[in-house]
């Protein structure tokens, strides 16, 4: 079981990177036969993604979410489900490049990264990690997909105000509806995340006796949460709008980014239990 | 085939013949009327600004004294002359035809409206009883490849006006315009005819302000909304999304200052200023300021051009399709032509006499075989010598006439030879 682990490990990944082709000839150029083949290899990758988490369960005895590189692997299945449930639902498929390269990044990260554990820790087989990470998952796709359309903001804010009107002008929807899309995302976002800092600061004392405040990690966290705070006080307060805060959301979303890898990986705290 | 186009067209003559030669619904009533009288069988008259073009078959009439006729009607003699005319005729009016449904004869490559009004044109020749099998296939063909290039293409897609160039700007910048407001400032043709497009889009309220409060007066009148005085011109700006402003001015109506202090004010709200003024009447610094997307008719017309240029590289596919259309429907008439199909009438019979003849044979004693060869032959030629006559004589007489066509069709669906004819579409 391991070895069909192993190699969908690296099957993932690759189809990923096979969904970003697609969808990105699919956006500059115009070829009929990957539009009706798109959508199909999209159902079908997000298919295998969760056999791959199945088999990884089962394998390992444990849900994949008891390290920041399995949680990153549910996060890029979430995306691409999440995204698929989007071009389903409305039949708008033309943001989809810039989604899937997301999942696309989440998962290489993991498949490089991801280490096949065994043994658990007690304290890991527990409800409020379930809500903890639940939370902490709804919260990160959230905010990736907010950072996405902030993106897209952006490059067609630069199109109209230079007067050039690439493929981002003629395919993407309108300045106002991706502003509106962002900015839902992120409250969304925000309070899912709050909600899992919330979890994870009552339960965390209770397991760990050597639990510190000054946890890179949770101070990584909060830093974060209360930056989304600002951006989000600030539109409400300040009546920011438009081009201003698309790009404190984004600088955002390279923190969340920057903590996901580098502090886990170098500043390891308690996020690292084995 | 005896089908002709005759007409003025964009390429032919100059507005001043175009318009002299229009016909509104009820002429082209009138026209089809007497050209039925004249002995016109069937006939299609599309009629629009940039054309006017009869469309015939069968006639006994020839294409000079059909000019004389439409000019004639029209009254517009001596100004407009025969010589104005383009004509095709056969192949070539059938491919006119679909260029013209395309929207690739249009004066604006891929006019969207051509397809309405050769529609409209069809319905008209209908009602008046001018449209007989073969035209009725030919405009269902046109319409088909209409249908079929504004699907199949993008010939149609992206404004190729000033005016609807700003349009869609502003549909890419605001999601609903129903609950966006508009300021204009002067009264331009180009400006009243942006303004009139966004209230065509459903643009929630409008404002107008100018120098002339009579004229503000009027157009708000005319479409609805608000006059502003033209004095606090600047500060209505603080409340409005879109500004079209078309001022005849030799300095600048409004300053960066002025958007600048407005923005604050409107907590940084998106603003789309449309500066059609020439001389400008905003200045283009105020392009820099963040959320205000300033337009003027140079920036507006390059997004026209653009679109322009797009439009003709998609012709080559409007051809393509024209040409596949263009086989169909040919192969479509040839299954008409009387010849042909009383061949293929005898030959299906015939091979069923000679089956039946040779799975029968044996019964026969040899001596007799040779007669039952001779009496199921004559059999089959009284069956066949009268619809045989019948057809030759009436394709004689009237060529593609209603009555042959719909005889020709109806020997081929019933003994199952019409592979060639596909049935008509469903309009």
């Amino acid at each position: 079981m391991t070895a069909a682990v192993d190699s969908l490990r690296i099957l993932v990944p690759c189809l990923y990177a096979v969904l970003v082709a697609l969808y990105g000839i699919s956006f500059f150029g115009n070829v009929p036969v990957v539009d009706r083949v798109k959508t199909w290899v999209l159902m079908v990758s997000v298919i295998v993604h969760c056999a791959y988490l199945a088999l990884r369960t089962a394998a390992f005895d444990h849900p994949p979410i008891t390290s920041v590189f399995e949680i990153m692997s549910v996060l890029a299945a979430s995306t691409a489900a999440g995204y698929a449930y989007i071009e389903l639902r409305t039949k708008a498929t033309n943001t989809g490049f810039f989604i899937l390269l997301l999942a696309f990044g989440f998962q290489t990260v993991s498949s490089v990264f991801i280490k096949d554990i065994t043994e658990l820790p007690h304290y890991l087989h527990s409800l409020v990690l379930g809500f903890h990470v639940a939370a902490a998952l709804l919260g990160y796709t959230a905010i990736s997909l907010s950072a996405v359309y902030g993106f897209l903001y952006l490059m067609l804010y630069h199109e109209i105000k230079s007067s050039r009107f690439g493929v981002i002008y003629v395919r993407l929807p309108n300045l106002e509806k991706l502003e509106t899309m962002s900015h839902k995302a992120e409250v969304l976002g925000f309070y899912a995340l709050g909600a899992a800092i919330v979890i994870g600061l009552l339960w965390l004392p209770r397991v760990f006796s050597e639990f510190s405040y000054w946890d890179p990690k949770l101070v990584g966290s909060l830093a974060i949460w209360l930056l989304y705070a600002v951006a989000l006080g600030a539109k409400k307060r300040l009546g920011w709008q438009g081009r201003k805060t698309m790009v404190i959301s984004l600088v955002a979303f390279a923190f969340v980014f920057l903590s996901l890898t580098v502090i886990n990986l170098y500043l390891s705290g308690f996020h690292s239990f084995h | 085939m005896k089908l002709s186009s005759i007409g003025i067209s964009h390429h032919s003559a100059s507005l001043d013949v175009r318009e002299r030669m229009w016909l509104s619904a009820d002429e082209i009533r009138g026209v089809l009327a007497q050209l039925k009288e004249r002995q016109v069988p069937e006939c299609v008259l599309v009629s629009t600004c940039n054309r006017t073009e009869l469309y015939s078959f069968g006639a006994a009439v020839d294409e000079a004294s059909l000019k004389r006729f439409l000019i004639d009607f029209k009254g517009a003699a001596p100004s407009v002359q025969p010589a104005h005319f383009d004509g095709a005729s056969a192949g070539n009016a059938v491919n006119h035809l679909f260029k013209v449904a395309a929207g690739i004869d249009s004066m604006v490559i891929g006019d969207i409206q051509i397809l309405g009004q050769v529609k409209e044109a069809f319905i008209l020749a209908r009602e008046a009883g001018t449209v007989g099998p073969i035209l009725s296939r030919l405009m269902q063909a046109a319409l088909h490849v209409g249908k079929r290039v504004r699907t199949e293409t993008t010939i149609c897609e992206g404004a190729v006006s000033v005016s609807y160039a700003a349009v869609e700007l502003a549909s890419k910048i605001f999601a609903d315009l129903s609950k966006k407001s508009v300021l204009l400032i002067g009264a331009g043709e180009t400006g009243e005819l942006t303004l009139k497009h966004l209230v065509g889009k459903g643009i929630g309220h409008v404002r107008i302000a100018n120098r002339t409060r009579a004229k503000a007066d009027a157009l708000v009148a005319a479409l609805g909304g608000t006059a502003v005085d033209y004095e606090h011109m600047v500060d209505a700006l603080r409340s409005v999304d879109i500004v079209i402003s078309s001022v005849n001015s030799p300095s600048y109506i409004v300053q960066p200052d002025d958007v600048q202090k407005v923005m604050k004010q409107r907590s940084n709200n998106p603003l789309f200023l449309i500066d059609i003024g020439v001389p400008r009447n905003v200045n283009p610094a105020a392009k820099r300021i963040e959320n205000v997307f300033l337009y003027d008719i140079d920036s507006l017309g390059a997004v026209v051009d653009k679109n322009l240029e797009n439009r003709r590289e998609e012709i080559p596919h409007v051809t393509a399709i024209i040409r596949e259309e263009l086989v169909e429907f040919f192969r479509w008439h040839k299954s008409l032509d009387v010849g042909p199909t009383i061949q293929e009438f005898r030959d299906a019979l015939e091979l069923i006499r000679k089956q039946e003849v040779e799975k029968n044979l044996n019964r026969f004693r040899p001596e007799d075989r040779e007669l039952l060869e001779l009496v199921t032959r004559r059999i089959l030629n009284k069956i066949l010598h009268t619809p045989t006559t019948v057809l030759k004589q009436e394709s004689e007489e009237a060529g593609h006439n209603a009555d042959t066509v719909s005889h020709v069709r109806a020997l081929r669906e019933l003994f199952g030879f019409s592979r060639n004819g596909r049935k008509p579409r469903d309009e």
